[in-house]
């Protein structure tokens, strides 16, 4: 099994605003699509347990840093490399 | 496996629908969609039809309630290798549809038929439904078998009642049928077999436990056929049997068929009625279920067959049983594994068919997303099996994927809106559809929505679909272009293109491809055709009415949007309009718009299209025009464009909305901003209502619409052409100046206008427009001085807003008689037209400096101060030349000294107006020509000159003709207008005159044939004269002058040296002349002296070379006002030369008149007079 992940940041009205693909395994055309598309579905599920739970929220604290970015633009994308570093490194500790 | 599957699938009757003959596909349809009403037909219904043969083994059949449920199979479907395992399968009946008029022969369509029955062995019923037969086909229909049923023509209603009576027959034949079987069955037995049983299993040692095996699957088949009867008591029974049986003897795959079935029964039985605890029931026996069909896998022939679709279809089924919102979690997992399990599946179809299953279970439970996914693996499939109708499915199942990956398709979305709006006329319904678009370019999941829309774009080329194509590849361009290589952009556009030849020409499509089409500008209305609101209540019906004044833009409506988008535009039915638009083509590809016009959806426009080219990443600004032809509102929502073959509707607020998107970052890219186009701006679109025809007034300039050049203070008379080029007549106009420099404007011919109206369609008229070029200010300067000398080369254009500007409204009649709906109290608006008068101003002359000069030129004392003499010469000249005899004494010119900056000659003339008092005169011959011109002055370019202007005439006696005489004769009462001195000697008075005066030195000059003006020197010459004014204007109160006196008569009797000239040694009688010049007596002492050439009182003394008679000093006299009085004396010159007489007089009892024109300090002070010099010239007399 190819030790591959994906990791995307969903916003209002399902805009993804970050996506990182992580893990070892060689990069795939195709593989990158089924990965999106199989999030993308996820998201129904995510949606409904967002509305049943409120572990979401509080868990996320780097997250929280980009959101508190007073010159972010909610819905836009996070572009920040040093975000995307922070998020690899946590991949790397924890897949 | 099958589509479709529930729990209660297992009690539904499968009746093969087949078409007989030849039937039209709607006919077909029309009948099939008839038996599909009769799906379930009560067991109550069917007691006229049934009849009991034997005992029926269905002995707790509920005769009330329950009900036999059919299935109708259009076409048939091959038999099932599974049907002995589940009854369900089998096609137990099959009904034939006939259309008789197209298959008029009876025998053949019962012969086909019975050729059709063949394949369906396990049908236990057939019947052919005939319909519409011919009445001849009545006749012999009943000959053909009790299978060929006539539907003979009636009304639909009966012909349903037929058809119902026709199925309720069916149902109590199966019914009879299902009852012979099961008797057969319970009586002699049967042999059920499944692909899963293998030979070697059946010929096992285990003769009792294969027998107790056989007993099992015979109670479960009978189960299964009392469920199709519709007794579910009977059916649970056995299928108990069945279980203990099958349990008993291991035979997994019954015991799971049989449980099933007896959940099957459960549900049946329930008759829908449903609570926690029989779902748990069913929860828990299909768990079971789904247990046990796993269990029958066998690994040997799991290559061939294996029990995995039937564990999937039960997952299925629980799926579907459980399909609820909160129990949401649970089936989910049952169809994630059914999803998982389908990738083990053998068969392709049978994957597909999980999969589709899956998908419509997700969507049931509303996750849209998860459906999409799998909508998407089952259009994959699709594809696999590469041919056409696969293709069309795979379009068909993309095409439902597209709302939940944010890319449908516009026909979709507009089809809802256009539903809401005719439904329910909402104002909302277009927010609804707008809200869509928006979040079409809100959704980021480029990458899906790339790779879905090229799978439509697949399927729909494969399909054969050319509209599909066509569709998804212009979302696919338009959306992603910037994520699509220029290669792939190429490629789009040759599928655009290969796509629209295989469509008729004028297709239309609800997605646009390129270009972008944005709003650049509602032009408001020019100038030329300006409307405005009239208000027939007063004469100048134009006041108050907006647009006024020189903004555009006043800062008070800037920034409140809400005014902005309030914005009227008023067009008028049959006037072109114009339309400003930005089209962008953001791909690499030329795109060539082969026709783009504006939209109006109110029907009262027409637009003209245009074709444009726009090269690779570029934008383009056009303009689109049209014609209003109705009254009443107009919208403008886009754009119709005719591009790559198919013609598409370009929406500006889509572009809006995407252009907002990028500005926020959600979108990837402005397609105008990436062709370098400005940024993001936003164009408010004015309500355009349309209105009845006005009248239209056109203007140009007669000699050309260029500039006019003049310089510096030239007049010149300008035609201004007007003529109306509306369909209405212009029935009120209003000249009117604006803007800068209106003075400018002498005159306006305005009553050449007044005069030609109503200006019918069509007219003219020729307004005259007299105009004085401004002189051009020192902020100017810069551009004039070199203005004027490159003025030939670069006469361009004149600086903005320096010229003034006619106004001119107008308006047509207050009623409108075209129409008579119209309501009285509505007035037709006028309009304004602004007719800028673009005048060039060069520099012309230049004015350097003015100086008063002052010069005497003394007199010679004669006899002949005549008037004879001067009235030889012209009047012009008596304003220029000096007498000689009378002198001037104090004369003062006005000096102007004038440059001339420019490259043309201009020649100067100085006109001076005389009053006209001089009519009194009769005499005089001054009365025709009040003005004087003095010979014209050149001044060449580049050089200056000086003019000289007398200022003699000016004194105020002297504007009386009269005064040139200076001896008015006798008698003749002095003139009234003399003015009173003491009256004008107030500050005001006197200002005026030195107005008055200045205004009657003209400076005019001309250069060339047509150009002429004059210079604007007032102010220099008041200057000039400011200090000397009580010179310049007033006289002395008392004037001198010297006369000879021949031989005592002043008669004309002259010798020849009459000339002035004095013999020496003689008596010369001589007379002063003392005139008063004020309104009052004046009381004087005069005396007179003789000088000689140096200077020395010759009359008096020891040396005295001139003796004298009569007084010449301390003469008393008193003259009275504005007369003269004369004193006569005689000298005797001794010796001949040149003398100087001098009069003078010290005035007694001065006024205060007399003092202030002396500019006396005390009044003790005694005033002075003193005349001017008078020359005598004493010639030798004959000694």
């Amino acid at each position: 099994m190819a030790n591959t992940a994906c990791f995307i940041i969903v916003g209002r009205n399902d805009i993804p605003i970050y996506e990182a693909e992580v893990g070892s395994a060689p990069k795939r055309e195709d593989a990158a699509q089924l990965h999106q598309f199989i999030l993308h579905a996820a998201l129904d599920v995510v949606q409904d347990l967002a509305w049943t739970t409120s572990a979401m929220s509080a868990k996320l604290p780097s997250f929280l840093v980009v959101l508190l970015n007073p010159l972010y633009l909610p819905g836009s994308r996070i572009t920040s490399s040093h975000f995307d570093t922070k998020v690899r490194a946590l991949a790397r500790k924890y897949l | 496996m099958e589509p479709d599957v529930s729990i209660e699938t297992l009690s539904i009757i499968r009746i093969a629908v087949l078409p007989i003959g030849t039937i039209p596909p709607p006919l077909l349809r029309d009948y099939h969609s008839m038996l599909l009403r009769h799906h379930t037909i009560a067991l109550s219904a069917i007691s006229s039809f049934y009849t009991e043969h034997q005992k029926s083994p269905f002995t707790n059949q509920p005769w009330d309630s329950g009900s036999l449920r059919f299935k109708f199979v259009l076409g048939g479907s091959p038999p099932s290798p599974w049907e002995d395992f589940q009854s369900n399968r089998k096609i137990l009946a099959v009904i034939g549809l006939c259309h008789c008029p197209s298959s008029p022969d009876l025998v053949s369509v019962t012969e086909s038929f019975n050729v059709a029955c063949r394949s369906y062995s396990s049908a236990l019923v057939r019947r052919c439904f005939a319909f519409c037969p011919g009445d001849s086909q009545l006749e012999d229909g009943d000959k053909k078998g009790e299978n060929l049923i006539l539907f003979p023509p009636s009304d639909k209603q009966t012909q349903e009642f037929h058809l119902q009576t026709m199925m309720q027959d069916i149902a109590a034949s199966l019914l009879m049928e299902f009852e012979k079987w099961v008797l057969k069955a319970e009586s002699a037995g049967t042999i059920l077999k499944t692909p899963l049983d293998s030979q070697a299993s059946l010929n096992s040692e285990e003769v009792i436990k294969a027998k107790k095996r056989r007993l099992g699957r015979a109670q479960k088949t009978i189960g299964d056929y009392s469920l199709l009867a519709g007794s579910p008591v009977d059916a649970n029974a056995h299928y108990s049997t069945a279980l203990e049986l099958a349990r008993l003897t291991g035979d997994y795959f019954w015991y799971a068929g049989a449980l099933e079935g007896s959940v099957c029964a459960l549900l049946v039985d329930r008759m829908g009625q449903r609570d926690v605890a029989l779902e748990d029931e069913v929860r828990y026996r299909y768990t079971n279920v789904i247990l046990h069909y796993r269990k029958s896998f066998i690994q040997e022939i799991a290559q061939r067959v294996s029990p995995l679709s039937f564990e999937l279809e039960a997952t299925l089924k629980l799926a579907r049983f459980l399909c609820r919102r909160e129990l949401a979690k649970e089936v989910v997992e049952l169809l994630t594994n059914a999803a998982d399990g389908a990738k083990s599946l053998i068969d392709a179809s049978d994957r597909l068919i999980v999969y589709v299953e899956v998908a419509r279970l997700f969507g049931e439970l509303g996750y849209q997303r998860k459906a999409a996914f799998f909508c998407r693996q089952v259009a994959q499939l699709y594809f696999q099996q590469d041919n056409r109708l696969a293709a069309i499915s795979a379009m068909q199942v993309l095409s439902m994927t597209t709302d939940a990956y944010r890319i449908q398709s516009r026909a979709s979305v507009s089809k809802v809106s256009v539903n809401n709006e005719t439904g329910s006329r909402q104002p909302d319904a277009g927010k609804m559809h707008h809200h869509s678009i928006v979040s079409l370019f809100e959704s980021q999941w480029s990458s899906l929505q790339m790779v879905v829309l090229r799978e439509i774009l697949l399927s729909a080329v494969r399909a054969g679909d050319p509209l599909a194509a066509w569709s998804a590849a212009a979302r696919l361009l338009r959306w992603h272009y910037p994520l699509i290589t220029p290669s792939g952009q190429n490629g789009l556009a040759s599928s655009l293109a290969n796509s629209a030849d295989r469509l008729p020409s004028g297709t239309r499509c609800a997605d646009p491809a390129l270009p972008f089409v944005r709003l650049f500008s509602f032009p408001l209305h020019s100038s030329q055709v300006d409307i405005v609101k009239r208000n027939p209540a007063r004469e100048d019906w134009w006041t108050g009415s907006a647009p006024s004044g020189p903004f555009i833009y006043t800062p008070f409506s800037k920034g409140d949007t809400n005014e902005s988008s309030k914005q009227e535009l008023i067009w008028v039915v049959g006037e072109p309009v114009q339309v400003l638009v930005e089209l962008a083509n953001p791909c690499c590809f030329e795109l060539r718009v082969d026709s783009i016009y504006l939209s109006a959806h109110s029907k009262n426009f027409d637009a003209f299209p245009v074709s444009v080219d726009i090269p690779p990443n570029s934008a383009k600004v056009i303009t689109l025009s049209g014609i209003p032809t109705a009254v009443g509102p107009v919208t403008i929502p886009g754009c119709t464009v005719h591009c790559f073959g198919v013609i598409t509707e370009h929406v500006f607020r889509d572009v809006d909305n995407l252009l907002l998107g990028a500005a926020q970052g959600l979108v990837f890219s402005d397609p105008f901003r990436s062709c370098g186009s400005a940024k993001l701006r936003h164009v408010f679109v004015p309500n355009i209502s349309v209105v009845p025809p006005l009248p239209l007034l056109v203007a140009n300039v007669v000699g050309g619409d260029g500039a006019i050049i003049l310089y510096e203070g030239e007049i010149r008379e300008v035609c201004i052409n007007f003529a109306n080029a509306g369909t209405v007549p212009i029935e009120q106009a209003h000249v009117s100046l604006s803007g800068k420099n209106q003075d400018a404007v002498i005159s306006i011919a305005d009553e050449a206008l007044q005069s030609a109206l109503p200006l019918k369609p069509g007219a003219q008229v020729t307004l005259p427009v007299t105009l004085k070029a401004w002189h051009v200010g020192p902020v100017d300067s810069d551009n004039a001085v070199g203005g004027g000398r490159n003025a030939a080369g670069n006469t361009g254009r004149p600086k903005d807003g320096t010229s003034p500007s006619l106004l001119i409204h107008y308006a047509g009649p207050v009623s409108n008689n075209g129409d008579p709906q119209e309501k009285e109290t509505v007035v037709p608006p006028g309009r304004r037209l602004v007719v800028p008068l673009q005048i060039c101003v060069l520099q012309g002359l230049s004015f350097v400096k003015a100086r008063l000069l002052s010069m005497e030129i003394p007199a010679h004392v004669g006899d002949n101060l005549r008037d004879e003499d001067i009235e030889t010469e012209s009047n012009t000249d008596r304003l220029v030349k000096i007498n000689p005899f009378r002198g001037s004494w104090g004369l003062r010119f006005l000096e102007l000294e004038l440059s001339n900056p420019t490259d043309v000659v201009f020649e100067i003339s100085v006109f001076v107006q005389l009053e006209k008092s001089a009519k009194e005169d009769d005499s005089s011959p001054v009365q025709d020509s009040p003005e004087y011109e003095y010979p014209k002055t050149r001044i060449d370019r580049d050089y200056s000159a000086r003019v000289l202007i007398p200022l003699e005439h000016f004194k105020l006696p002297v504007l009386d003709g009269s005064f040139f005489t200076k001896d008015p004769p006798p008698g003749t009462p002095s003139s009234s207008r003399h003015p009173s001195f003491s009256e004008k000697n107030t500050k005001a008075e006197i200002n005026g005159l030195i107005k008055n005066l200045i205004s009657k030195i003209k400076v005019r000059w001309q250069s060339g044939r047509n150009s002429s003006g004059e210079l604007d020197i007032k102010d220099a010459i008041q200057t000039a004269l400011q200090t000397t004014v009580m010179d310049v204007l007033l006289p002395d109160p008392l004037t001198f002058g010297f006369r000879l006196v021949r031989n005592g008569s002043e008669t004309k009797a002259q010798s020849p040296l009459s000339k002035g000239s004095v013999l020496s040694h003689e008596v010369t009688p001589m007379e002063v002349l003392v005139r008063n010049n004020t309104s009052e007596a004046i009381k004087l002492n005069l005396s007179v002296t003789c000088r000689d050439v140096a200077g020395q009182n010759c009359a008096e003394g020891a040396d005295a070379t001139v003796l004298w008679a009569g007084a010449l000093s301390g003469i008393s006299m008193e003259v009275a006002p504005l007369q003269e009085t004369r004193h006569c004396f005689s000298l005797y010159f001794l010796v001949p030369g040149e003398y100087t007489m001098v009069a003078a007089a010290v005035i007694e009892d001065a006024n205060n008149v007399l003092r202030a024109r002396a500019r006396t300090a005390s009044p003790n002070e005694p005033i002075f007079c003193r005349g001017p010099p008078f020359h005598v010239r004493v010639t030798g007399g004959e000694m």
